[in-house]
């Protein structure tokens, strides 16, 4: 297992160079001189001579790069041109945020993914089935800004339901102690904050949840299906064990595996997601510290926030294939062979 | 069976395509035909009008301007479709090239192909296409670019899959002795053979080419105003939704509607070249 | 079967939670005022703020200027930290008695040291108050509570500055403690000390109790930061904040949400005059471009239908202006509503064709500030321009990149507008149109004129109020003639509130609002 571990990690190592350099080439790739173009067309001399020192430009490529390179390794991803705060403190203090709301996103994508697939495989071709599938394309295919619109619209204002936006009641004050808000306010006792967080969390989360439970479910009933249609499932349903015994305890493990993988792999698509649904809604994540970076030009800002998505979609790849590893033994042999 | 009767057997095995590919016909005809359909250009005026609701001289009302909602979806709708083709088509043209030569050479040219194309599948795609949409400008041209150039990659996947499989069959190995040249080879059999695949991921990538396009227009990265773009539209109108929601609504749900129908005959053609699926069924 | 019966149970379960929702107590709610804000919070102290409206509010009632204008008419001045003062009959010697007993929020006493801290840190570090505080050639302490400000030249506007969010007085002790940080832990005298800045989210303030002019019925203040204006609609709605001033930077349109509100009892809606000013104008000075040639500039003015603008776009929340400076200006030239340009296309077709451009001919690029209300106000522009042949492509761009545009003069024409800070035709006049400031303030894109320049310095520096006023007529006059813009409207400040916030006073140039006032019933 640490062997498929380590060989899992080096072979992260090019791919990690690469995208730090597509990252790098971001502010580079525009004909003319970067610090100008970044800057628009009606830049200062004095301007662009300070975002040419920021950037290294006078050096030459191979050395801004690894000045570049070298400075993410030590946190430093420069300064934010509207704050003039470093970017990496900016990021840290709103990536809680947005882990708190990819989170509740995802069990929430669980929750209804995995048993309506089940559900609908185990159906297959009844009218729940077809329903279903056809959700869960609607689910893919909508604009995440216009399902946000709607959820606020119905469950804020006809119904009054939930908050519309920010991520807790301003009158409540929550203590940052993992910067989960939810979590800070169940270990300090206040409860009021935990459950106004959760109350917030519940409408952005949904529209991320969306997208990814519907990917979910499609997976899991092609999983089970296939899985339904194997040997041993005839073999068990033949010994005689009861169908609910076959499905929750042979089929279901099995076909949760690609699932798992899908997860992993929609994750990241979801937290672009997140730049529209934090914006909407208000929510002080990366996904809007991006939108207001691009309002703003920031570009320090924008890397930062790219590289930081790209990270995140990095680790859940390499999480769920040791996951992955862990769970198949046949994986886990053929990998660490 | 002749391809017009798969076609058929297709069909109606599918009652949904067959809604789909009948929702896209029309959208199709009436973006074509739009100045014969709506008395209004979406670019004219008339602020004594503005925010009419539906009625009918606006079908689905006016917005602030008192523009004709209608013909904005309509002339939005031939940007729609064209960004889909253009943006999927120039994913295509790039991620083909790259992964039949990955594939079909393999070796330190595969590995260095393909490690930059793991690289840019890192990156969240939304995430990717508003950064370079951003670096390069907003306008519409550079938003379809952007959204391409995150498209190309899975492109390059399947084409160099298909290379791979392809260049070991006897015949191509036959072009090889016979002194057919290399790009001879690779357009002619490893193309050839393997665009049914190609195509196929084409159609998947159809719908998401027009969302992620949609939605860098909604972050203001794709076209600008008085440009009818449904997701520019949707942001420049989202203040109204309180009291005039169809304006806000009707182009998201113009955009909804045509990813679902490309999503859906995708989807369908997956299951269709899927030869287990189609033994299912 | 057992998995539909489970599928119920969720959803009767999700039912009752949400049925149930409570938030908050009422006490601490009525305590409590949330303004929302569209974006975060810059820049919260004096030293930094480069005019960033929202930072230079929260300055406002975190700390407190040496003079301040008298509400509600805002026409004359009282003193705040300064209890009197004198100014030398040459107008450039300014003599400050200040309150005894004013501490800063972090005990340390408020004295003559102090503002002169402040100031000359200000001066030194805050490049946006360059033009006003780079006069200043001396500040002495003449006693723990006396000091004298000498200015290199009279300025009679010199008070109206010293009102300004960016002169306020700042605690010395705690810009030695935080450093840079301080921007981000302002500490002043008052009303509201500073507690927390959470980013993309909040600003907390609370209660001074003990402020100088007493202390305020509210216990908190949030800032709370809702990008999106149909979010904070909804918001308002919800009662999910207090007061919102949609109009502060022309974000969003307000007319439809002012119909909607109007109807609303828990929302009143404030409409208050301002001296905010907005105008398309052109770069006379661009030598290549086809606006060099005035019949040009005559013609797109000429091409705009002003009342339709107005009547149409801005449904009300705004009046016309005629000249360089609003009609509520002291100094206004009553001449100019008869020199103003009116709706004609046929006239600006005329001249166009003398200028020798055929329609389509003419091809621009108008940049623009982002949001909805300039971009609206654009598209309009753009059919005005379209009717006579003159083909316009928008181009709304951030606001940096805009501001660089402008001191480089690469555009041709471009919206701009002009938010006075302080209540003299001075904000106006000398900010817009004297011509060495070009390549550091927004300033018209004209020719250098040493007549227009002189005259303006002139009217700066002349103490005597009718002769003054008499420049100014003149001044306007002058620069009618050279049609260095279309000006098109004054809009009205708009806040939105709950109906049971009272004692707000809206405060006009600046536009932002002091809460000590305020509280909820």
């Amino acid at each position: 297992m640490l062997k498929y571990f380590l060989r899992r990690l080096v072979m992260l190592g090019p791919v990690l160079f690469l995208v730090l350099v597509i990252i790098f080439s971001l502010a580079r790739i525009i004909p003319g001189d970067p610090a100008a173009s970044l800057l628009g067309p009606g830049a200062t001399n004095e301007q662009i001579e300070a975002l040419r020192a920021q950037l290294h430009l006078d050096e030459n490529v191979v050395k801004q790069f690894l000045s570049y390179a070298g400075g993410l390794f030590v946190g430093d991803m420069g300064s934010s041109m509207k704050t003039g705060r470093p970017v990496f403190d900016e990021i840290l203090s709103r990536l809680p945020a947005t882990l708190e709301l990819s989170i509740v996103a995802t069990l929430m994508a669980l929750v209804i993914g995995i048993p309506s697939g089940v559900y609908s495989a185990i159906r297959a071709n009844s009218s729940f089935d077809h329903v279903n599938r056809t959700l869960s394309l609607v689910g893919v295919s909508a604009p995440a800004f216009l399902l946000a619109l709607i959820l606020q619209l119905i469950f804020g204002i006809y119904l009054g339901w939930l908050p519309v936006s920010g991520r807790l009641s301003p009158y409540l004050i929550a203590e940052p102690i993992t910067g989960f808000i939810i979590l800070d306010g169940i270990i300090s006792g206040n409860f009021d904050v935990a459950w106004s967080a959760f109350l917030h969390v519940l409408l952005p989360a949904s529209v991320l949840a969306a997208f990814l439970g519907a990917t979910v479910g499609r997976f899991v009933r092609t999983s089970m299906l296939e899985v339904l249609g194997e040997d041993y499932i005839r073999t068990a349903r033949a010994k005689g064990l009861s169908e609910r015994l076959v499905i929750f305890v042979h089929a279901l493990r099995n076909s949760l595996l690609p699932a798992i993988t899908i997860v992993g792999l929609k994750f990241a698509e979801m937290l672009g997601g997140a730049i529209l649904t934090e914006t909407v809604f208000a929510w002080p994540g990366i996904g809007r510290f991006m939108f207001e970076a691009i309002k703003n030009r920031d570009y320090p800002v924008i890397q930062g926030n790219t590289l930081v998505f790209a990270l995140l979609f990095m680790l859940t790849s390499l999480i769920v294939d040791l996951l992955y590893g862990y769970l198949d033994p046949r994986i886990r042999k053929r990998m660490s062979r | 069976m002749s391809a017009m009767e798969d076609l058929v057997y297709f069909l109606r095995k599918n009652p949904l395509v067959m809604a789909s590919g009948s929702f896209l016909l029309v959208l199709l005809l009436s973006v074509i035909f739009a100045p014969l359909l709506v008395n209004y250009t979406p670019i004219e005026l008339d602020i004594t009008e503005k925010l009419a609701p539906p009625s009918r001289d606006h079908l689905l009302g006016t917005d602030y301007f008192g523009r004709d909602v209608l013909s904005r979806i309509l002339y939005g709708g031939r940007f729609t479709l064209a960004i889909g083709i253009g943006v999927v088509s120039a994913a295509f043209l790039v991620g083909v090239v790259f992964g039949t030569i990955a594939g079909y050479f393999g070796g330190i040219v595969d590995t260095i192909i393909m490690r930059f194309v793991d690289a840019l599948l890192s990156f969240p795609a939304l995430v990717l296409a508003i950064a370079l949409a951003a670096a390069l400008g907003p306008s519409l041209t550079n938003a379809m670019l952007a959204v391409a150039i995150t498209l190309s990659p899975q492109f390059a996947r399947v084409a160099r899959s298909q290379a791979l499989s392809i260049t070991v069959k006897p015949y191509v190995e036959a072009a090889v002795c016979v002194g057919v040249s290399t790009r001879g080879i690779l357009f002619h059999y490893v193309l050839r053979n393997g665009i049914g695949p190609l195509l196929v991921h084409a159609s998947l990538s159809l719908g998401s080419a027009i969302l992620q396009t949609a939605s860098l227009g909604f972050l203001g990265l794709g076209a600008q105003p008085p440009l009818p773009e449904w997701g520019a539209d949707v942001s420049l109108n989202l203040q109204f939704i309180r009291e005039s929601p169809w304006v806000t609504l009707a182009p998201g749900v113009a955009i909804l509607l045509t990813v679902l129908s490309f999503n859906l005959i995708g989807d369908a053609l997956v299951d269709w070249f899927n030869p287990r699926q189609r033994k299912e069924d | 079967m057992g998995l539909k019966r489970g599928f119920l149970f969720l959803l009767s379960l999700t039912l009752l939670v949400f049925g149930n929702i409570v938030t908050g107590q009422a006490d601490d709610r009525l305590k409590t005022l949330v303004v929302a804000v569209n974006s975060d919070p810059a820049n919260l102290e004096p030293g930094t703020n480069k005019a960033y409206p929202i930072g230079s509010e929260i300055i406002l009632n975190v700390f407190d200027t040496l003079v301040a204008w008298t509400p509600p008419a805002f026409e004359e001045m009282e003193g705040r930290l300064a209890e009197s003062w004198t100014v030398s009959p040459d107008g450039k010697e300014f003599t400050f008695k200040l309150r005894d007993g004013v501490k800063f929020h972090d005990g340390t006493d408020f004295n003559a040291e102090a503002v002169k801290f402040s100031f000359e840190r200000t001066k030194e570090i805050n490049p946006y108050m360059k033009a006003n505080f780079g006069l200043i050639s001396s500040i002495d302490v003449l006693g723990p509570l006396e000091v004298k400000i000498t200015l290199t030249k009279a300025m009679p506007v010199f008070l109206s500055i010293l009102a300004q969010p960016q002169a306020a007085v700042v605690s010395p002790a705690a810009v030695k403690k935080f450093g840079d940080d301080f921007n981000v832990n302002p500490v002043g005298t008052g009303p509201f000390k500073f507690v927390s800045y959470t980013p993309d989210t909040s600003v907390v303030l609370e209660a001074n109790t003990d402020y100088f002019r007493g202390a305020s019925k509210l216990s908190r203040i949030i800032f709370r930061v809702i990008p999106e204006a149909s979010t904070r609609r909804l918001e308002l709605e919800n009662g999910g904040i207090d007061i919102s001033q949609q109009n502060g930077q022309l974000y969003s349109i307000p007319v439809e949400d002012i119909k909607a509100f109007n109807k609303n009892p828990d929302v009143d809606v404030i409409e208050v005059p301002s001296q905010i000013f907005r105008q398309f104008e052109f770069n006379n000075s661009h030598p290549d471009s086809p606006v060099n040639d005035v019949r040009v500039r005559k013609a797109m003015a000429y091409a705009i239908d002003y009342d339709g603008l107005l009547n149409g776009i801005l449904g009300g929340t705004a009046s016309r202006v005629y000249g360089p400076l609003p009609t509520n200006s002291w100094a206004f030239n009553p001449a100019m509503k008869e020199r103003a340009f009116s709706y004609d296309p046929d006239k600006a077709k005329q001249l166009l064709a003398e200028a020798g451009y055929k329609p389509g001919d003419l091809k621009f690029k108008l940049y623009s500030f982002q949001g909805n209300l300039w971009g609206s106000i654009c598209t309009f522009l753009q059919a005005n321009f379209a009717d006579v042949g003159i083909d316009v492509t928008v181009a709304q761009t951030e606001f940096p990149i805009y501001r660089n545009l402008h001191t480089t003069g690469q555009h041709e024409i471009a919206m701009d507008g002009r938010q006075p800070w302080y209540n003299d035709p001075d904000a106006h006049i000398t900010i817009g149109y004297y011509s060495p400031l070009a390549d550091s303030a927004m300033t018209f894109r004209m020719p250098e004129d040493a007549e227009l320049d002189g005259l303006i310095l002139k009217a700066q520096a002349t103490v005597d109020f009718e002769e003054r006023k008499e420049l100014y007529f003149q001044i306007q006059e002058m620069i009618m003639d050279r049609v260095p813009a279309a000006y098109l409207f004054s809009n009205k400040i708009i806040v939105f509130k709950r109906s049971n916030v009272k004692g707000l006073v809206i405060n006009s140039a600046p536009p932002l609002n002091e809460y000590w006032s305020v509280y909820k019933e």
